[in-house]
């Protein structure tokens, strides 16, 4: 047998029985290892089999049922107590209880979406805004995961500090199933990005990096209101350019993402939440966070280089990001940009070399911007609330004194 | 205790024609969206509710082209004591359902009751229920009319459907079996829903005789999604507690977390073969049982006819070794292309199991046309035949087919 073969591996082997259990240990490791591998070859050729009869039509009912479960952020605007800016805190809020919780990725986009369609049909006073947040937690869980995985209600009711009743909760969880008319089946993002990926080999860097980007896009109020079929694509698309992958090719459904949305994704990436950054830095997600952290330093200390005054005038800057993105979106193969030799490669692993000391001076060094008092006194200073021109890459010491 | 006197007396008349299915306290969900809280004095809520009329108005006003249903029609059909309460049809831990009917157009209509636990709200069966119910509109898919919540209960008001293909099999004397014509007119009805469910991401994963309703002009519906889930592509992995046991597939005995749209494809077999016999054609008892049962007849599957069988959670090496029986011998009455048909749904790979799509063009449904005008006419002398035995006998254990249990 093979496994006879492989070394022991150990440092602190200290007896004859313990080596065998050990070994043993080893042996029952590897073989239900083996067994889980087998188990996931089975279950992905029977997923593309599914997908293979019904991709089509399900595509179809998915991008029909996201056009009827869209928010509409004409009607949030005219909200009288709520304000926009409030929005990136109760998300903050529900991103670190969906974590807790340990809840599937798609629960998170889900619970924004009813949070959001309620706040579209129904006027939400500002002290209760928490409550609706969490009932749509609560409805989104209750969708999507595992019986065992949804939050009670007590545990929703100590998250909040005990600001609402029991009663409070099952009375407001009914009141959004019926202002969303029972339509819980949103397509979330991250079910499109899922559609997007299939059929390619398993990057996980992409998908982590997709899914920052498209949880950072979740807090801008500009996004409300698009597709998220677009925001998948859009996505994975800037998540791609920013590991230096390939782009999907031109007869991919995947491919077809709006320029637009592009741009004014690439505009939001600066700063993101304090609680997504922190919860993409972790290493099973591939520590996306930090990578794109780095990505936007190398840009802003770049940009600072070819610009002849050391700031430059936000319209230059857009242009050249504009160009840059443009550029690299529209051949089949991506080529480099013109201003950025070094973009492609070097992306894949942080730390990078920084460029300049005064905006990169370690791996680990843009983290300290993201820690943030959970509650600021100025409501304002929310890092997605923070309003950039058109320019997009703006180095993060220059905006920091704002604040 | 009459449900209908408690609701009505909850209500104020002179609300009816607004939200009267909201709990007390809310005037009108439009303009006086949040929890009724007592403290609050009622100037201090017609403050509010004047500041934000202008607002609320314009929400609803601004979206005609939004198919979210205004909450503002149907109003009257949504009273609960709109509906005139009639037999108990079943009951069970999740739900009751009542034979209804509606007192404005007389329509018949099934009630089924969910009790609302206190504690925690909604039950996550109810939400995925309701949820895939209203995106699944088909002629093969039975029908929500509406959500009606009260008190304490959720009311979920169904198309009115005869019986349950159980009790129709029941009815029919000669021990369960049906004729040639109903089962094909059956299994491709069987069949559609099934498709259209895939089709829009849907797995029913409780597919059996009494969760499939009959209605006197021959249809059958799916009912009961108490179960059902919506699934990504890829196909995401599941809880493998679920399917009754005796329509349950192998993989998904065998412990599989990533089943597919072919569970469902495997209780149809199943369903089938039951039509023909009038008897499960495997009835098990227990998870293990149930495998042996599936095995004596279709023959225990090996590595050599099932690549990967070996790592399942489930998998014993000692199974009981059968070989494969001809299914003809379970099934005398069927004929040679019936028996291709179900032999192909009644795979133990699910990745060789036969699809919605596929098995609907199976040249075993070619003659349904032909069928189905002898089925009319069947119909005809069948419907003079039922008519005394029409009264449905205790509903047993699942309860009619809504979905109690």
């Amino acid at each position: 047998m093979a496994y006879y073969q492989q070394p022991c591996d150990s440092y602190f082997v200290e007896s004859h029985d313990d080596r065998e259990t050990r070994f043993r240990q080893e042996m029952s490791e590897r073989e239900s290892y083996a067994k889980r591998q087998t188990q996931l070859a089975i279950a992905e050729e029977l997923s593309q089999l599914a997908s293979y009869e019904y991709r089509d039509q399900i595509l179809e009912h998915m991008e029909m049922m996201e056009s009827i479960t869209l928010p509409d952020v004409a009607a949030i605007d005219i909200q009288t107590e709520i304000q926009w800016f409030m929005r990136p805190y109760l998300l903050d809020f529900l991103s670190e209880a969906h974590s807790a919780f340990g809840l599937l990725p798609e629960t998170l986009f889900l619970t924004i979406n009813v949070l959001d369609r309620y706040c579209s049909r129904r006027v939400v006073y500002k002290k209760h805004y928490q409550l609706v947040g969490c009932c749509a937690l609560l409805i989104a869980s209750k969708y999507g995961d595992r019986k065992d995985r949804v939050p009670t209600i007590k545990e929703l009711k100590a998250m909040c500090c005990g600001l609402y009743e029991d009663e409070m909760f099952t009375q407001m969880e009914w009141h959004v199933l019926v202002t969303v008319d029972w339509l819980i089946g949103h397509p979330t993002i991250d079910s499109f990005l899922q559609l997007a990926l299939e059929n390619i080999p398993y990057d996980p860097e992409v998908e982590h990096m997709a899914c920052y980007i498209a949880e950072t896009a979740m807090f801008h109020k500009e996004f409300v209101s698009k597709r998220p079929s677009d925001i998948a694509r859009t996505s994975l698309a800037v998540a791609r350019y920013i590991l230096g992958r390939p782009q999907a090719s031109n007869d991919e459904w995947a491919s077809k993402y709006d320029h637009q949305t592009l741009l004014s994704l690439s505009q939001q990436l600066h700063q993101p939440s304090g609680v997504l950054s922190r919860k993409y830095s972790s290493a099973h997600l591939s520590k996306v966070s930090i990578i794109l952290e780095g990505f936007m330093a190398r840009q802003a200390s770049i940009s600072r280089c070819y610009a002849t005054p050391p700031t430059p005038p936000a319209e230059t800057c857009a242009e050249d990001c504009k160009e840059q993105l443009l550029q690299n979106k529209l051949p089949v193969t991506p080529t480099k940009p013109r201003y950025l030799p070094s973009m492609n490669n070097g992306c894949l692993t942080p730390p990078i070399t920084p460029t300049n000391q005064d905006y990169y001076s370690g791996p680990n060094a843009g983290m300290g911007n993201f820690h943030r008092p959970p509650t600021p006194t100025n409501l304002t200073s929310h890092p997605s609330n923070q309003q950039y021109g058109p320019c997009s890459l703006p180095p993060i010491s220059q905006t920091a004194p704002m604040f | 205790m009459d449900p209908n006197n408690s609701l009505r007396g909850s209500i104020n008349p002179q609300q009816s024609q607004q939200n009267p299915y909201l709990p007390l306290g809310h005037q009108d969900p439009a303009h006086q969206p949040l929890p009724h809280q007592p403290a609050q004095g009622s100037s201090l809520k017609r403050q509010i509710t004047d500041q934000l009329v202008a607002p609320s108005d314009i929400l609803e006003y601004n979206r005609p082209n939004k198919r979210v249903k205004d909450t503002s029609q149907g109003m009257d059909k949504r009273h609960p004591s709109s509906f005139q309460q009639l037999e108990k049809l079943g009951e069970g831990t999740y739900a009751t359902v009542f034979k209804g009917r509606n007192r404005q157009t007389g329509e018949l209509v099934a009630l089924k009751e969910i009790h609302l636990d206190s504690e925690e709200g909604t039950p996550s069966t109810a939400i995925r229920e309701i949820s895939l119910m209203k995106e699944l509109k088909h002629d093969n898919i039975v029908s929500l009319h509406d959500v009606i919540h009260t008190e304490n209960k959720l009311m979920l008001v169904f198309e009115y459907m005869d019986k349950d293909l159980k009790k129709y099999m029941d009815s029919r004397g000669s021990g369960g079996q049906l004729d040639y014509i109903t089962i094909k007119s059956f299994m491709h009805q069987l069949l559609k829903g099934i498709a259209f469910c895939h089709e829009n991401r849907v797995l029913h994963r409780d597919l059996k005789p009494q969760n499939l309703l009959i209605n006197n002009r021959g249809q059958l519906k799916l009912a009961d999604f108490g179960l059902a889930r919506a699934f990504g592509i890829p196909v995401n992995t599941f809880s493998n507690e679920v399917v009754t046991l005796w329509y349950r597939a192998p993989d998904v005995l065998l412990g599989s977390r990533t089943y597919n749209t072919s569970i469902d494809i495997w209780s149809a077999g199943c369903i089938m073969a039951e039509m023909y016999t009038g008897r499960p054609l495997f009835p098990g008892t227990t998870n293990e049982d149930q495998l042996q049962k599936i095995f004596r007849i279709m023959g225990t599957p090996s590595e050599c006819s099932w690549p990967g069988i070996s790592q399942f959670p489930e998998y014993k090496s000692n199974f009981h070794v059968y070989n494969t029986q001809d299914l003809r011998i379970f099934l005398p009455q069927i004929d040679q292309v019936g028996l291709d048909l179900i032999s192909r749904m009644l795979q133990l790979r699910p990745e060789m199991r036969i699809d919605a799509q596929r098995a609907l063009q199976h040249s075993w449904f070619r003659d349904l046309g032909t069928v189905r005008t002898q089925q009319a006419q069947a119909q005809q002398a069948q419907q003079q035949q039922q008519f005394g035995g029409m009264g449905m006998g205790p509903p047993q254990g699942g309860g009619f087919g809504y979905g109690v249990t």
